[in-house]
């Protein structure tokens, strides 16, 4: 009988699906990692996965676990690849979708384009019916001319309906009454209403949010579907879970009847992981950092908790004004600063690193691809920080030639040397991310000295170390197998849901009774969705959060709120915890009136953790693990001749000074000269920064 | 010398700061107008009050802050102490605007010396005057527009100086509005400060300087390689407008200079449509910027090569007295005919005109609800001007607006306890062969209990200009349209009295055309 535990992540990227599988025996607690990476195969992804799980030569009948992330919900918007939208909307209101905000941050450009919208205005129609924003039934609904409009649309070609009337957040009977109708009058039709995905107010995010999941969800479930019969006709026993943008995980089924869920969650896996190894290594507050070939992105992690928002955009910009997507999704910042990102000099003798990349193909000039523009990979490269004898694991000859006449035609322009330019490159880079970070910590009132940066990604661990330094952090902790920890993080994750309702309430007499209902009526809800899936009660854990502001305010802020059922006496400590935390982000506090404006409500379960097994520590000697030296330049701290280090052979309980370099097959780590290295009991590196 | 990597990180720095500071007094403004329409703008200057870098959410108020800056140096000079705060609101001590538009200005020094500015200006609710929301049309001079707070100190040397916070509080009708939106500024401006102190700690001054002026040399390089593109000559205009005057302008372009002529236009006017001198400059620094450098990028070296000539006693040059509540529709309309003057001089490279008004609504009463007060202060949207590649854009803010957010109708129903009949795009004539301009918006709000109206907008009578030869675009209308089914126009209108079942029509003009 197989004692292995095999616990599956796979992931469906533009260019390459990916496989990790951890598998535990059950008898010896040993662990081996199996990777694998195959082509991704549009417009069927799912055979994509299957065709990766083969080349691992993993049998899906013997695994335990399957968690996916996909693309494909965001690569359909981008890409314009969704299906014909009809909208159904309140009288007087089927332009908000064009109308949209009215705003253009391109402000002195005269010939600014505003986003089109997914839905044009021949596809959008109107019923009579009112809500006000109490939830009271102002004018009734009238479906008289649905049928109408439905044929319309059909005779349009639209494949899926979306729903969204004006205060569906405060009363959902319209749309519940217009979605059950839609769904007599035409059964085969793919239809969202706006309340199944938010109860937030704002409409035109609201409607947008609903359009969107409407223009997707037929590609998405039609995916799903068939990723799900391939698995299953190849033995594997379980259901696949389906990576979402809380960082939690959701199933199938869920997932395909609001597939725009997953629209973020690329990043949601890493950040998790973070998360959880912050737990594991007794670190709570983690800046997160994962550093891919085109991005960087970075997220807080406070008292182990992610934080997540639903203000969520796509295709916004300095340039545009992009469009609304109003699902929960990890609070993180991008920006196009990776491993690819190419270096240039504008007309006024400025140097830039990104956003653009060399992507996979021309790639950096080190691929010997015909790439001709230096990117941070190719800095890194010629200041010897990556290893050119051992570039991506060995797998490629690095093209040093054309390294060096990328860099040295940018100094040019410059008019510096090569390796003042490929200095300059590395700066601004780490720059560009240094402001990342103190975006999601510093200027939020967070002190960066309490916290823990953990670098992941590619790129992660090459440049966490000065940005650490720069920020002051506690220490700078590069994960095991730091290129596939995304995928350790989808294994760690939770079944997890996120609602956010909108219900104000001023914080006085009265009001912890009308907070404990919104929140025990949303969790009812959440546990009777949970119980059709089998998930009992005694499974699903509860955190509350709610959303506050002074009294005339718009924007919130997000407080924890205690344990236990509110009533009135909770309100001054929850009054307190509000003054408290908009007091650290915003420097002062009012004395004002303070009021709700809605709940913040996670609903987790979990659904079996992969197992670490601490090591013994094998003393602080890590000589074993040595392989050689070398000159690198560390950029503000010049040129040292450094130790290299053999990733895959430091052990627990190893201990060394900086300067030096770790190197395995994915990543490399840059430690910097006096800095303090432990390996801890699960591999991780420890990097403390004045050693 | 510092190296030029460590002075783009220093500018980097800089500009962060301004931006930071925008995205603070965003998300901790009580008044709308502030954290919705982000009638706001931010700024960091050097010592002199040149400004450095600026986080605006909207274009016009780029400008803005560097003038206020100079005032409060011209004025207070060597009194300026560490831990100073000033506050300024009237257009004859570096307001600029109008006396709802508030400066708030804190000087960071460092080493002892004062080495910057951090400030900010946000419209607020309401700053007392003759009507609620302070945008009274019936004026004559500035006395009655509210109160002004020329250029005093807010805090000395740290500590708040409590008799202005008291005059502020009792005059404004929103006092409790009014104390959010003050802190929301000053927190602000503390922001920038630290950011601002943190640079010269790390650098050093000198590196710090050094990285201001190579960024005020990138302005103006900017600016002149732009400009370079620019025909060059002596370009006129001329333009009658709704109250039946005539305006005109000239601009004059060289090779190294860009001059914007105001001579010869209409005397001030005892009526809120005045602007001061510093508005009339920022007409003129928008079209320069679109023209020459449309990139969000500005400071003090970006206008370097832009003259502007005006004569005092005139609407674009008013004197100590003049009301001008209403700046905004002249500086609006300026800028409109400049942009007119330049699509002229330079076929095919501007867009036709637009609905071109800010088109301000002030509704303020009592929310039938809560029994509280509210101030609703809106801009409205309208159409903008056709390209000969492309229509024009339906339903967009002005042009003097940028990042400006329209308020959902459903945060407006519970906010101001009104009801939101029809938010649309309007309609426009159908034209063959042409590019049409954009659509305008039919906004009409229904009042549920009593309230008093203030509007006011431009282009009501004469239409939005199109590309040479072809038919006009619309024109902006607002009507009351009452319970009981009498229908009336306005155009310029305050304290206009509202009861429960009336209703508010807005109609903004669609876009002017162009040629395929």
């Amino acid at each position: 009988m197989d004692r292995i535990t095999r616990r599956v992540a796979t992931d469906v990227g533009g260019t390459f699906t990916d496989l990790v599988c951890f598998e535990t025996d059950q008898d010896t607690g040993a662990s081996r990692i199996v990777t694998a990476k195959s082509d991704t195969t549009p417009p069927d992804f799912e055979k994509g996965v299957l065709d990766v799980l083969e080349r691992g030569g993993i049998d899906p009948s013997g695994v335990d676990f399957l968690a996916h992330g996909t693309t494909v919900v965001i690569n359909a918007l981008t890409e314009r690849k969704g299906v014909k939208v009809g909208l159904v909307t309140t009288e007087g209101f089927r332009d908000t979708l064009e109308i949209a905000r009215g705003n253009r941050p391109d402000f002195f450009n005269l010939h600014y384009e505003k986003p089109v919208p997914f839905v044009p205005r021949h596809l959008r129609a109107e019923l009579p019916g009112r809500m006000t924003y109490t939830g009271e039934e102002r004018t009734p609904l009238d479906l008289s001319g649905l049928p109408a409009i439905l044929d319309a649309f059909r005779a349009e070609g639209v494949e899926a309906v979306a729903i969204s009337f004006l205060h569906s957040y405060a009363n959902t009977a319209h749309e519940e009454a217009a979605l059950a109708e839609v769904q007599r009058l035409w059964p085969e039709v793919s239809v969202v209403s706006s309340h199944q995905i938010t109860r937030e107010w704002r409409e035109y995010e609201r409607t947008n949010t609903a359009a969107l999941s409407a223009y997707v969800q037929p590609v998405a479930a039609r995916y799903l579907h068939r990723l799900d019969e391939g698995l299953a006709s190849r033995g594997f026993g379980g259901r696949p879970y389906i990576m979402q943008s809380n960082c939690g995980i959701d199933s199938l089924d869920a997932t395909s009847r609001t597939p725009i869920s997953m629209v973020e969650s690329g990043p949601a896996s890493g950040i998790w992981g973070a998360a959880e190894l912050g737990r594991l290594i007794g670190e709570p507050n983690v800046l997160a950092l994962d550093i891919g070939g085109t991005t960087a992105k970075c997220s807080l992690i406070e008292n182990g908790e992610v934080r997540i928002m639903t203000d969520y955009w796509i295709e916004r910009s300095r340039k545009s004004a992009g469009y609304p997507i109003m699902v929960p999704v990890v609070d993180l910042v991008e920006i196009g600063n990776g491993g690819g990102s190419i270096a240039w000099v504008d007309d006024f003798g400025k140097l830039h690193v990104g956003p653009q990349s060399a992507g996979a193909l021309p790639g950096p000039a080190a691929y010997g691809k015909g790439g001709t523009e230096a990117t941070t990979t190719d800095a890194n490269l010629w200041l010897g920080r990556i290893n050119r004898d051992y570039f991506c694991g060995g797998d490629i000859q690095a093209d040093m030639a054309a390294v060096e006449r990328s860099i040295r035609s940018l100094g040019a322009r410059l008019d510096v040397g090569p390796d003042q330019a490929a200095e300059g490159i590395i700066r601004i880079a780490n720059n560009n991310m240094v402001n990342a970070l103190k975006l999601v910590s510093l200027n939020r009132g967070f002190d960066t000295r309490d916290f823990t940066l953990l670098a992941f990604g590619g790129g992660g661990a090459m440049h966490a170390v000065a940005l650490g330094q720069e920020l002051q952090v506690k220490k700078v902790v590069v994960p095991a197998a730091a290129s596939v920890f995304s995928a350790w993080g989808m294994m760690m994750s939770d079944l997890r849901r996120d609602y956010f309702v909108t219900h104000l309430v001023e914080l006085a007499e009265g009001a912890g009774n009308r907070i404990e209902s919104t929140f025990a009526e949303t969790e009812a809800k959440a546990l009777a969705t949970f119980a059709e899936e089998s998930v009992g009660a005694d499974q699903i854990t509860f955190l509350r959060y709610g959303k506050f502001r002074y009294q005339n305010q718009e924007h919130t802020t997000e407080v924890l709120l205690p344990g236990g059922a509110i009533t009135d006496a909770s309100l001054a400590r929850i009054a307190e915890d509000f003054h408290k935390t908009y007091e650290r982000e915003y420097t002062y506090r009012l004395d004002a009136p303070v009021e709700m404006v809605g709940i913040h409500l996670v609903a987790k379960a979990e659904v079996g953790k992969l197992e670490m097994c601490p090591e013994q520590s094998g003393g602080s000697d890590a000589s074993d693990a040595v392989k050689g030296r070398r000159m690198v330049d560390y950029a503000l701290e010049g040129k040292h001749e450094a130790t290299i280090y053999d990733g895959e052979a430091l052990r627990a309980g190893m201990t060394f000074k900086g300067p030096a370099i770790v190197e395995d097959s994915g990543a490399t780590a840059v430690i910097h000269p006096g800095n303090a290295v432990e390996v801890d009991a699960y591999r991780n590196i420890h990097i403390t920064l004045e050693g | 010398m510092p190296d030029p990597f460590t002075l783009s990180v220093i500018q980097a720095g800089l500009e962060n700061a301004a931006e930071e500071m925008f995205a603070v007094l965003r998300k901790t403004a009580m008044s709308p107008i502030i954290y919705e329409v982000l009638d706001v703008g931010t700024g960091v200057t050097d010592a002199a009050g040149n400004l450095v870098s600026s986080g605006a959410g909207i274009p016009t108020f780029v400008g803005v802050l560097d003038k206020a800056v100079k005032v409060l140096v011209a004025r207070h000079g060597d009194a300026i102490e560490e831990g100073d705060v000033f506050v300024t609101n009237d257009p004859n001590y570096g307001g600029v605007t109008h006396l709802s538009d508030v400066v708030i200005a804190k000087p960071v020094f460092f080493g002892g010396a004062r080495v910057a500015w951090s400030a900010s200006i946000a419209h607020w609710g309401d700053i007392g005057g003759k009507v609620p929301g302070s945008m009274a049309t019936d004026v004559s001079e500035i006395f009655a527009e509210g109160l002004r707070l020329p250029a005093v100190r807010l805090f000395k040397r740290g500590q708040p100086v409590q008799a202005v916070f008291d005059i502020i509080e009792t005059n404004s009708r929103l006092p409790e509005f009014v104390h959010g939106d003050l802190w929301a500024q000053v927190a602000a401006s503390n922001t920038a400060e630290s950011q601002i102190l943190a640079l010269f700690a790390k650098f050093g001054r000198e590196a710090v300087e050094r990285a201001i002026a190579g960024s005020f040399e990138t302005g103006r390089a900017r600016a002149l390689a732009g400009l370079r593109t620019l025909p060059k000559g002596r370009f006129e205009v001329e333009e009658e407008q709704d109250d039946g005057a005539t305006w005109r302008a000239a601009i004059l372009i060289t090779g190294d200079r860009f001059t914007v002529d105001l001579r010869g236009n209409p005397s001030e006017r005892a009526a809120p449509y005045n602007t001061s001198r510093d508005g009339a400059v920022i007409s003129s620094q928008m079209i320069f910027k679109a023209l020459c450098d449309p990139d969000r990028f500005a400071n003090a070296g970006s206008f370097a090569l832009l003259e502007v000539i005006t004569e005092e006693g005139t609407i674009f040059h008013a004197g100590p007295t003049a009301p001008q509540g209403y700046y905004f529709e002249t500086r609006i309309r300026l800028f409109d005919l400049l942009c007119q003057c330049m699509a002229k001089a330079m076929p095919g490279k501007l867009p036709a005109g637009s609905f071109s008004s800010i088109f301000g609504t002030v509704i303020a009463g009592r929310h039938p609800d809560t029994g509280r007060r509210y101030t609703m202060v809106e801009p409205q949207m309208g159409g903008w001007g056709a390209t000969g590649e492309r229509g024009g854009m339906d339903a967009m803010f002005s042009i003097s607006h940028g990042d400006t957010f329209n308020c959902p109708v459903e945060v407006a129903e519970a906010r101001y306890g009104l009801t939101v009949v029809q938010k649309a795009l309007g309609e426009r004539p159908r034209l063959e062969g042409i590019h049409a301009g954009g659509r305008g918006v039919t906004l009409e709000y229904e009042l549920r209990g009593p309230a008093n109206l203030s509007v006011g907008y431009t282009r009501a009578r004469v239409p939005v200009w199109s590309a040479p030869g072809l038919p006009p675009g619309g024109r902006n209308s607002m009507h009351i349209l009452r319970a009981s089914g009498e229908r009336e126009h306005h155009r310029f209108v305050s304290g206009a009295v509202l009861d429960a079942g009336d209703r508010v029509l807005v109609e903004t003009a669609s876009g002017g055309n162009a040629p395929t």
